[in-house]
């Protein structure tokens, strides 16, 4: 492991736990991973449980929630993911892999794919491409991008904002459009391997149009009473456990682009987005700050790739190790890792850490004391994605 | 006077599209002869079959996407939904694509709503249950409980690969279907018009 070193202690913030084992900023521990506490809920005179999900119209995707109230106030809650898929990785050659990663949460595919291959190539002691960590990060950003419009068009959608829900979302399809035509694939899918990405970004300064055009709807939203009442005080929570937009909103300028250098965003000279808000709508504001951000760096970015092929040699020998890499990524939601152990080009193990995991787990601890009125916004605030929730890999 | 939302839709003027203006090339539909080291076998003896592609481009360059995005097969119609068709999404396991792309037909690009198209919060209120993602132990139940609840007539429909074939995650949904709409994910132009289909005689 070229990144990270095992060690009895974690050094640096937490992230989380990564299989059976604990992911801190700079080294990895065996042995028991402390997550946030769960709530406690107080059965008062009176108070009953309502279940919502896990179906329901303003669910995306499916998970159940039990919620303890006295008729105003949440007084406790607890969720349960509703669809658990078990995918096989180990055992499968490195390609084949792929596939199966790229469909974990394809809203963050490239997130995944991308940390999962670094991983294999750290385990594989590859020289890395300067080209394709560009692109690499081309393609997280455009995902951050698409990501945050989606989350803020959801909060929108929410406070019944109909004008600017249908442009966020319009916006949405021309981020997913221009991925489309640079990648083939609006979701990434078939886009990555090891050290090469296919993608033509002849027309990455689309974004400029995108983020202008958001920009505005951004300066509305701010300036809106109807929808910063909904957020302002809602899910309010201060956690240094926490990871990405939600981190951020909260003051600490986590921020796996800065503080893990597998990538080379130094390169390009980016802020990181930090506020104090530390409720929905420091989240919001954070993705809203954060999309402008981005499309500063891929104007950056524009310039700086060269559409031509990798000039790394593949040589199908160099893939026949034994050895182990973990690597981890800056995804839309936060710090998302993999570590792998490969045996001569075949997958051996892999475990997983997603930002979601740690979100939900946030997420619920800041939902106590709101009323039912609040829960969607600040449940759309943390940009959870059930998928990877309730992904296991094998 | 920067939230006067309605003078902003206004200015922003109509944005609906008839046909998209843009396609991904991934997933189209499929042509092209010889071999191909397809993960899923949705290439037998040369012949593409749709419900079984997760588009991952193995078999390039001797298949090739045409850009022709109508990749659907309709089963069966309902004209009495011709003026109004509620669909209820449901979610068995997937992995977020298909949802995204389904929520993008309210987009002002695709806009369902002009052929009478819309979501509702409930099953009792739904001419459609579309189903996405493989089938997961768990929504086994809940997608049972979700189609008695529909009133008749109800139609099923089955989006994107894992739905219709399981993909290469796991099972499909084994359900009869009035319309599978093939892709990972399908494009949202491909949905929409799969879906108009539907309400026709
Ligand atoms: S794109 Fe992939 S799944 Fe589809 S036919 Fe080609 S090889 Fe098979
Ligand atoms: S068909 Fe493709 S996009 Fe849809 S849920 Fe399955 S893997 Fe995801």
């Amino acid at each position: 492991m070229r990144y990270y070193k095992w060690s009895q202690q974690g050094e640096g913030r937490k992230i989380g736990k990564l299989g059976n084992y604990c992911l801190y900023e700079k080294t990895i521990t065996e042995g028991k991973c402390e997550e946030t506490q769960k709530p406690f809920t107080p059965q008062t005179y009176g108070s009953f449980r309502f279940i919502y999900g896990p179906s329901a119209g303003g669910l995306l995707e499916s998970i159940k929630f039990v919620i303890t109230t006295n008729g105003e106030k949440i007084l406790g809650i607890e969720a349960e993911v509703y669809k658990n898929r078990t995918i096989k990785i180990s055992g499968l050659p490195i390609d084949d892999a792929i596939l199966k990663v790229e469909r974990i949460n394809a809203p963050f595919s490239a997130s995944h794919t991308i940390a999962f291959l670094l991983s294999i190539e750290d385990a594989l002691e590859l020289e890395l491409d300067y080209q394709t960590l560009l692109k690499r990060i081309a393609e997280i950003e455009l995902e951050r991008i698409r990501n945050h419009l989606f989350v803020i068009a959801r909060l929108a959608e929410t406070a019944s904002l109909n004008v600017p829900t249908f442009h966020l979302l319009h916006l949405v399809e021309e981020v997913n459009r221009l991925i489309g035509k640079s990648c083939g694939h609006r979701y990434f899918f078939g886009v990555n391997s090891l050290n090469e990405v296919r993608c033509d970004f002849g027309n990455l300064l689309k974004i400029i149009d995108i983020t202008k055009e958001f920009k505005q709807i951004f300066d509305g939203l701010v300036e809106s009473r109807i929808f910063i009442d909904r957020l302002q005080e809602n899910g309010k929570i201060k956690d240094e456990n926490s990871v990405g937009p939600s981190a951020r909103a909260a003051g600490f300028d986590y921020d796996a682009r800065k503080d893990f250098k597998v990538l080379p965003y130094d390169d390009l000279g980016f802020k990181t987005i930090t506020t104090h808000e530390s409720d929905s709508f420091g989240r919001f504001l954070v993705r809203g700050l954060e999309i402008l951000e981005s499309s500063k760096m891929l104007v950056a970015l524009y310039d700086m790739i060269k559409n031509n092929n990798t000039n790394y040699e593949k040589t199908k020998e160099s893939y026949k190790k034994v050895g182990e890499g973990l690597v981890r990524v800056e995804s839309p939601s936060g710090d998302l890792a993999y570590y792998v152990n490969l045996d001569n080009g075949i997958v051996k193990s892999v475990s997983l850490l997603t930002p979601s995991q740690v979100n939900l787990s946030l997420f619920l601890k800041s939902v106590t004391n709101t009323i039912f009125t609040d829960f969607q916004f600040n449940w759309e605030s943390y940009g959870i994605w059930v998928s990877e929730l309730g992904v296991k890999l094998e | 006077m920067k939230n006067w939302w309605f003078i902003r839709g206004l200015r922003k003027g109509i944005m609906t599209e008839k046909y998209p203006k843009e396609l991904p090339e991934w997933s189209t539909e499929i042509q092209g002869q010889g071999n191909a080291n397809c993960p899923t076998n949705a290439i037998k003896d040369e012949k593409w079959i749709k419900e079984k592609c997760i588009f991952c481009r193995r078999c390039y360059p001797n298949y090739k996407p045409n850009l022709n995005p109508r990749i659907y097969t309709v089963k069966k119609t309902q004209p009495l939904f011709k003026k109004s068709f509620y669909l209820y999404p449901i979610d068995s396991g997937s992995c977020g694509g298909c949802n995204m792309e389904l929520k993008l037909l309210s987009s002002p690009e695709y806009d369902m709503t002009r052929f009478g198209i819309f979501f509702t919060n409930t099953p009792r209120h739904a001419d459609a249950l579309i189903i996405m993602g493989v089938l997961t132990e768990k929504m086994k139940e809940v997608l049972r409980k979700a189609y008695d609840a529909m009133p008749e007539p109800k139609v099923i429909i089955l989006l994107g690969a894992c739905a219709i074939s399981g993909g290469i995650i796991g099972e499909g949904i084994p359900l009869e279907a009035a319309i599978e709409i093939a892709g990972c994910p399908p494009n949202p132009f491909t949905i929409l018009e799969a879906l108009t289909r539907v309400k026709e005689k």
